[in-house]
């Protein structure tokens, strides 16, 4: 229907002039197919003004009519409306209902009358509370879509961040190595070139650029060596906080893929031979 | 009919919260047509100094039907208009046949209305909308667009059922004769009586009427204004009201203004108006032009390299031999 209303309001603004007068019409409109049918009711439009004002005089209500009867307001439009760019056209209604509602609010005031709904004034509504309940969840379901879609936004650019200030870590970090290892080896070049002049000055000097010096490693697991496959987790000491029940409940978290090895405690380990005479008996059935 | 509650008893039983009575001298003897004010000679001129020599009481009703084999879209559209109005009455649908003149004048004589809003559905695609006067008044026929009804979940107000509308008019209605009788059906239909027994008594919502490109374009917005008296807005509170659209929303294309009620002398033609079926042909028409059209060109196209043909090409046998 809305399709029907553009439809209309194109072929009319192809023909429009202003309202003021309506008798004398031109329809020159560039759309020849449609121009027969406008053309000729627009010359022999009827309008015949003295039997409308007639009728007008009688149905009317009398001038002095109290205006509490009517609530009429009128606005003036200003300047022309354009009836396709939807937000202008329902801006100029806004106002004029705005408008109106303030130069009636301040009559009804003025006329000492009670016109504002109290809030504890329960009466029936012209919508069901039922259709108000699934307006409320369909705006809430909206901001909260609305809101995900700016945390997701965020989250990304944090993200994007997150990952730059880690390289910029990394490239720190390897940057000390090397300067660690520089320096040990420039001490030792030095101390080779100097001889053993020096004394016995075994602890090598670091600081040469003045550091903080050797920083504690941040790594999770310090007592691990690089060769124990175990992570760590093969000797461990005095159970933690409730070990055993999380044990129970989360597994073992040692031993580490070290259910299946062939060392020397596996190969002297007979703990899982314990029917051999059973094996002996399928083997020589078998 | 219901019953007729004694006229003294009215004034007080107002639902909610009673307004003070302006006005309010005796009422005059009740007449058949009490609608206009009776003849002065025929009532005991009141002795007090009233606004009006005899006092104008708004006796309107509004019958509201429809035709046969409406659609879901405005058979909404039309409850929505009965909830609006509480000095309305709805009657059956009405059988095509019977859609025109005497039958739909004799049910507004029946039920004693004195106006009548007519929704007609024509191939389940096209409204009209009848607004009429009852005993010889005139009728103006509209094309009804842009339907939206009250039950779209993006109009979000509310108001009380039956409360009076504030009625906001552009100014473009007063220009002409025929946009002037328009208003003033408008208003006399639209508008609640003031002492009408379904009437609420507080003013919440508002209607704009407002001409645009021609037609006429209905609002119906939720007033929200802070305040913590019944009767007086809170300080500054008038600039920080707002208004939420409540709905239905329509827009009227005028056709036909006639002198009687459902019929008579034509008074004013539209001079813009197309009707929907002429649009629709005209879309038909366009698109079956489409094929000929590429038809005509491809002949045209023929006859253009015919008559100014191409000087050989020196390359065109180059690469013939691979």
């Amino acid at each position: 229907m809305v399709g029907l209303a553009r439809e209309e309001a194109l072929a009319h603004d192809e023909v429009i002039m202003d309202d003021a007068d309506s008798d004398v019409e031109v329809s020159d409109s560039e759309d020849d197919s449609g121009e027969e049918a406008q053309a000729t009711p627009s010359e022999n439009a009827i309008y015949n003004k003295e039997a409308i004002l007639e009728k007008l005089e009688d149905i009317a209500w009398p001038k002095n009519v109290d205006w509490m009867h009517k609530l009429t307001i009128e606005h003036d439009q200003g300047g022309k409306v354009d009836v396709n760019d939807d937000l202008a056209r329902e801006l100029a209604f806004y106002t004029q209902a705005l408008d109106g509602t303030r130069q009636a609010f301040e009559k009804l005031q003025s006329m000492k009358v009670r016109f504002l709904r109290p809030t504890d004034y329960y009466a029936e509504m012209v919508k069901t509370d039922a259709h108000m309940h699934k307006i409320k969840g369909r705006l809430l379901s909206e901001k909260r879509r609305i809101e995900e879609a700016e945390e997701r936004k965020k989250a990304r650019e944090a993200k994007k961040i997150a990952k730059e200030v880690q390289a910029e870590k990394n490239k720190q970090r390897a940057k000390d190595k090397k300067e660690q290892i520089e320096s040990v080896k420039k001490w030792r070049k030095q101390r080779q070139q100097g001889g053993f002049a020096k004394g016995n000055d075994d602890v090598p000097d670091l600081n040469f650029e003045g550091e903080e010096g050797f920083k504690q490693s941040k790594k999770k697991r310090p007592g691990v060596s690089p060769g124990d496959r175990s992570g760590g987790l093969a000797k461990r000491g005095k159970e933690g906080k409730n070990r055993r029940s999380r044990d129970a409940k989360f597994g073992h978290g040692g031993r580490k893929g070290l259910k299946k090895q062939n060392t020397a405690e596996t190969t002297n380990d007979f703990r899982s031979y314990k029917g051999g005479e059973s094996q002996t008996k399928k083997r020589k059935r078998s | 009919m219901a019953k007729k509650r004694k006229r003294t008893d009215v004034p007080a039983e107002a639902a909610g919260a009673e307004k003070p009575d302006d006005s309010a001298p005796e009422r005059p003897p009740r007449t058949l047509f009490g609608f206009k004010e009776p003849a002065p000679d025929a009532e005991a001129a009141p002795a007090e100094a009233g606004s009006a020599v005899a006092p104008f009481r708004n006796k309107e009703k509004v019958l509201i039907t429809c035709s046969r084999r409406i659609t879901y879209r405005y058979r909404h559209l039309m409850q929505d208009i009965l909830s609006l109005l509480p000095h309305a009455k709805k009657d059956s649908k009405v059988e095509s046949k019977q859609s025109k003149g005497s039958a739909l004048n004799e049910l507004l004589e029946l039920r004693s209305c004195s106006s009548c809003l007519f929704f007609e559905c024509r191939k389940q695609k096209d409204l009209y909308l009848w607004m009429v006067k009852s005993p010889g008044g005139p009728s103006i026929k509209f094309l009804v667009n842009a339907v939206h009804t009250m039950e779209e979940l993006k109009l979000t107000g509310n108001h009380l059922k039956g409360s009076r509308p504030l009625i906001t008019f552009s100014t473009n209605f007063d220009e002409q004769p025929h946009w002037k009788l328009v208003k003033e059906m408008i208003t006399q239909i639209f508008a609640t009586p003031k002492d009408h027994r379904k009437a609420k008594p507080f003013h919440d919502h508002v209607f704009a009427f407002s001409i645009v490109d021609g037609h006429v374009w209905f609002r119906n917005y939720q007033i929200s204004v802070p305040h913590n008296e019944i009767d007086k807005v809170d300080k500054g509170g008038l600039d920080k009201m707002t208004l939420i659209e409540v709905g239905p929303r329509f827009c009227l294309n005028p056709i036909k203004i006639f002198g009687g009620s459902f019929g008579g002398p034509t008074w004013y033609e539209n001079p813009y108006y197309i009707s929907p079926n002429q649009i629709r042909a005209l879309e038909k028409r366009q698109k079956a032009g489409k094929y000929a059209k590429k038809v005509k060109a491809k002949v045209r196209r023929k006859m253009h390299e015919m008559e100014n043909t191409l000087e050989p090409d020196e390359f065109a046998e180059l690469w013939k031999g691979e």
